[in-house]
């Protein structure tokens, strides 16, 4: 059974390479596969070899942190092991309380076809998952290591780094495989999900009571005061993973983390052998444990199999694909513009969050939160941190919702046959599908801006000109810009859609793989340049009347006129996009495109 | 009515279809047939005003297809092989969104005969993906019939249908014309082309062999021999190969 696997994985893989390298000799395949090998050796790769330039000196972290007054002014290492063992608690925890169905193994449908009328045991079955998911478990922990090795603040090289992962990839695989088999022995015993459920979260909500009750007085959670520092945080996060009775449950956790943390390779050895007794009670666990997973298995592995091909046909939604219909997201009338067809359609091929009242719903705990921190001292100084969590969230929504709101020409690509049936000129079409994720990055954006506006308070003297009526001023001329820029910011990607397909569906095709990394980064650069173009000139001018306006008719009249003035270059941008990609769609000819 | 002139597709230096014209009157079902690669599908894409020509025009109804699209696609429903619906839109969701984009007042006083007609009536909160593949077909066909199309154009409409479906389909193409409507079909299932279409168009690589009636064509091939069916025919049409 072993060799067999051996020979799957090891023929997979070596198919899957040359797969790779062949198409390579299709242009979008050579550009994408030399800019992601040089991102990927000059980001990952080229730091390899000896520890990264800007990482500090060895024990050098919290003294370096003290002197600097930065947010961990203790060992790092305590910190780094508490939180790490915490987050990995609340992961198995989810683990305990999530699932709701008897336990699967994460066999594919192939598999399934060929291994289970196979004369093997259900036992060589498991071994055979077990070991195959360590292929994974292995690349995983490559990967991580690469981004890892990158961290200032982590010591060690990277065979300790990737090792260190992998023990943590194992756990998590090996107590979810566990913790499936005996809820589902559970269930079989007549204690149902939910009871299963309360019990479960009872168990856990004692030990956090418990452990917060036995917290010594200096271990009390710090107030978010104007003088309140993260390092009170920090030591507040060690002294509670260290308290029975959470510290007893996390102890093992511990185990698993500090290979990953440890300083060096003596240290790494010292370490290794407690975190393998973990990985081996867990296997034992697993192998004992196990039960009946063919018919959960095979039920798991069609859905996975429809999730991938909904992924593949454009649908990014995180899930599984919808089973039933929901409301429409508001009544379509049978006449009127045709556009608003696509933006209602495509709504409802979203989240169902993302519907009005959700929006009026956050605007009000927006709202209410802020002004209710604004009157309590313990909680008001973390709103200027929330300000600027908010202002970085707003610049990142812009640049990147793009490519996260595809509710558009990009899923609807595969349509493109019936779409172009319609009787519309090709601009009504794009305007329609840019019309859903116009709305949502939006609505998202509003929001963003309403928290900058109730956060930011201009306490410095230098900054008493920002007065409340320009603030207001300048938070709606920025509302009112909002939708029109992320149209614009929308049309870049559909334009790539459009005018190469070919490269847009190869880049969202079968598999993976460092060129397909290198193409969304050509489409992401591609991106930046064209707006940076695009946005360019209305900022200048926007820039120039607040400048000019100031001194006639007030900073507040200047900001107004001048988000205007940028809006209406902005609306004349986008509608000569949409114009000229409407004349592109019309003439697109998929089936000629793909050919290539 | 569909007029077709010197209609031309190319891909690069590879020809798709080249120098085809014919003419389908109200009422009249032709059959597009031939060999894989013939052009079938490419013709039809263009007749649907999917895809560019490279040459020739295309009335749909008068209205020509390159000057005014949007007029000549008012007037058409195009039926792929395979149904393309949208995933997350309920029967009734797709029919909604179809009569906005057409512009159909009272959609829902034409849309229920139609559910009733192809069965999917208690289906209407349904997504596609509840749907069996017949049944995904004939959602995809009420779409289309929802504007009441005078052109139709059906890609291997009878695919993936079993027995029932495939005489049910057969039923509504023929209703559609004897009602008026102008339809063009394409499939390799000739035996059930005989029973549905009045005229045929035999393709071989991209270009017209024959067109006319099923009787004209049928005597053109038929060196004397009486009763020679459409398989018979297309066979000698060809000369029994895709090349």
């Amino acid at each position: 059974m072993l060799r067999a696997l051996i020979y799957l994985r090891l023929t997979s893989f070596k198919n899957w390479t040359w797969s790779r390298l062949r198409r390579l000799r299709q242009p979008k395949y050579l550009a994408g596969g030399i800019v992601g090998f040089a991102y990927f050796y000059f980001f990952f790769f080229r730091g390899l070899a000896g520890p990264p330039a800007r990482r500090l000196p060895p024990h050098a972290p919290a003294e370096a942190l003290r002197t600097a007054d930065a947010m961990l002014a203790i060992d790092w290492l305590p910190f780094a092991s508490a939180m790490g063992a915490i987050a990995l608690f609340v992961l198995l925890v989810l683990m305990w309380v999530i699932p709701a169905r008897p336990a699967a193994l994460g066999f594919t449908e192939a598999e399934i076809a060929f291994l289970f009328p196979a004369p093997v045991t259900r036992r060589a079955l498991v071994h055979f998952r077990l070991l195959s998911s360590q292929f994974r478990n292995l690349i995983g922990a490559g990967v991580m290591m690469l981004f890892s090795n990158r961290w200032s603040f982590v010591e060690g090289n990277p065979l300790t780094h990737a090792l260190g992962w992998w023990f943590v990839f194992s756990a998590l695989n090996l107590h979810f495989s566990g913790a499936n088999f005996t809820l589902t022995r559970l269930a079989e015993r007549g204690i149902g999900t939910w009871r299963r459920r309360v019990l479960i979260v009872a168990l856990f909500a004692t030990i956090a009571a418990l452990t917060i009750w036995q917290l010594p007085a200096s271990g009390r959670l710090p107030e978010f005061t104007d003088e309140f520092a993260l390092s009170a945080i920090a030591d507040w996060v060690v002294t509670l993973a260290g308290t029975a009775p959470l510290g007893w449950v996390v102890w093992p956790l511990k185990l698993i983390i500090a290979p990953f943390l440890a300083a060096d390779t003596r240290t790494f050895l010292t370490v290794f052998a407690p975190a393998l007794a973990v990985i081996t009670l867990h296997y034992l666990w697993v192998v004992q444990t196990a039960v009946s997973f063919e018919d959960a298995t095979i039920d798991q592995a069609q859905k996975r199999a429809a999730r991938v091909a909904a992924w593949r046909a454009g649908d990014r939604r995180i899930g599984n694909a919808a089973s039933k219909g929901r409301p429409a997201p508001f009544k379509l009338a049978a006449v009127g513009r045709p556009e608003i067809a696509f933006l209602w359609k495509n709504l409802l091929s979203t989240w169902p969050y993302f519907t009005p009242r959700v929006f009026v719903g956050c605007t009000l705990v927006i709202i209410a939160g802020c002004s209710w921190m604004n009157t309590q001292p313990a909680w008001r100084g973390l709103l200027p941190g929330i300000g600027v969590f908010a202002l970085i969230f707003s610049g990142y929504t812009l640049l990147v919702g793009p490519q996260f709101a595809r509710q558009d020409m990009r899923t609807d690509l595969p349509n493109a046959d019936i779409l172009k049936t319609y009787p519309l000129a090709g601009w009504q079409v794009v305007l329609g599908q840019l019309l859903a994720p116009t709305a949502i990055l939006t609505a998202i954006l509003w929001l963003a801006i309403l928290v900058l506006a109730l956060t930011f308070h201009p306490l410095r003297p230098g900054l008493v000109w920002l007065t409340l009526q320009l603030r207001v001023a300048t938070a709606l001329g920025l509302a009112v810009l909002v939708p029109v820029l992320v149209a614009l910011q929308l049309l870049v990607p559909n334009a790539a859609t459009l005018l190469f397909p070919g490269w847009f569906q190869a880049s969202r095709g079968r598999g993976g793989g460092v060129e397909v990394v290198g193409q969304r980064m050509i489409f992401f650069f591609a991106q930046l340049l064209t707006m940076t173009a695009a946005l360019l000139p209305p900022t200048l001018f926007g820039a120039l009347l607040i400048f000019i306006l100031q001194w006639l008719v007030g900073p507040v009249a200047a900001v107004t006129i001048a988000a205007v003035a940028v809006l209406l270059i902005l609306l004349a941008e986008v509608w000569l996009g949409l114009w000229w990609l409407g004349g592109r769609f019309e003439k697109l000819d998929l089936s000629s495109e793909l050919r290539a | 009515m569909i007029e077709v002139a010197a209609l031309a597709k190319r891909y690069g230096a590879f020809t798709a279809v080249r120098d085809l014209s014919f003419r389908v009157g109200p009422g009249e079902v032709l059959g597009l047939v031939g060999p894989n690669g013939a052009g079938k599908t490419t013709t039809l894409r263009c007749l649907a005003g999917i895809i560019p020509t490279t040459a020739g025009s295309i009335r749909i109804v008068g209205n020509d297809m390159a000057n005014d699209p949007v007029a000549a696609k008012r007037m058409l429903a195009f039926f792929p092989d395979e149904p393309r619906l949208f995933e997350y839109l309920t029967v009734r969701q797709h029919l909604n969104f179809v009569a906005r984009i057409y512009g159909v007042a009272g959609h829902e006083a034409i849309a229920q005969p139609l559910l009733e007609e192809f069965e999917i009536a208690d289906k209407a909160d349904q997504l596609p993906g509840e749907l069996s593949r017949g049944m995904k077909q004939k959602l995809a066909i009420t779409c289309g019939l929802l504007h009441s199309p005078r052109v139709m154009f059906f890609d291997e409409p009878l695919t993936g249908l079993d027995p029932l479906g495939i005489r049910r389909m057969k039923d509504s193409i023929v209703k559609r014309a004897r009602e008026g409507a102008t339809i063009v079909l394409s499939s390799h299932l000739l035996h059930l082309l005989q029973e549905v279409c009045t005229h045929v168009l035999i393709l071989k690589q991209g270009e017209k062999i024959a067109d006319g009636t099923l009787a004209e064509v049928a005597a053109r091939f038929s060196n004397g021999d009486a009763n020679v069916n459409l398989e018979e025919v297309f066979i000698r049409a060809t000369g029994g190969s895709e090349r």
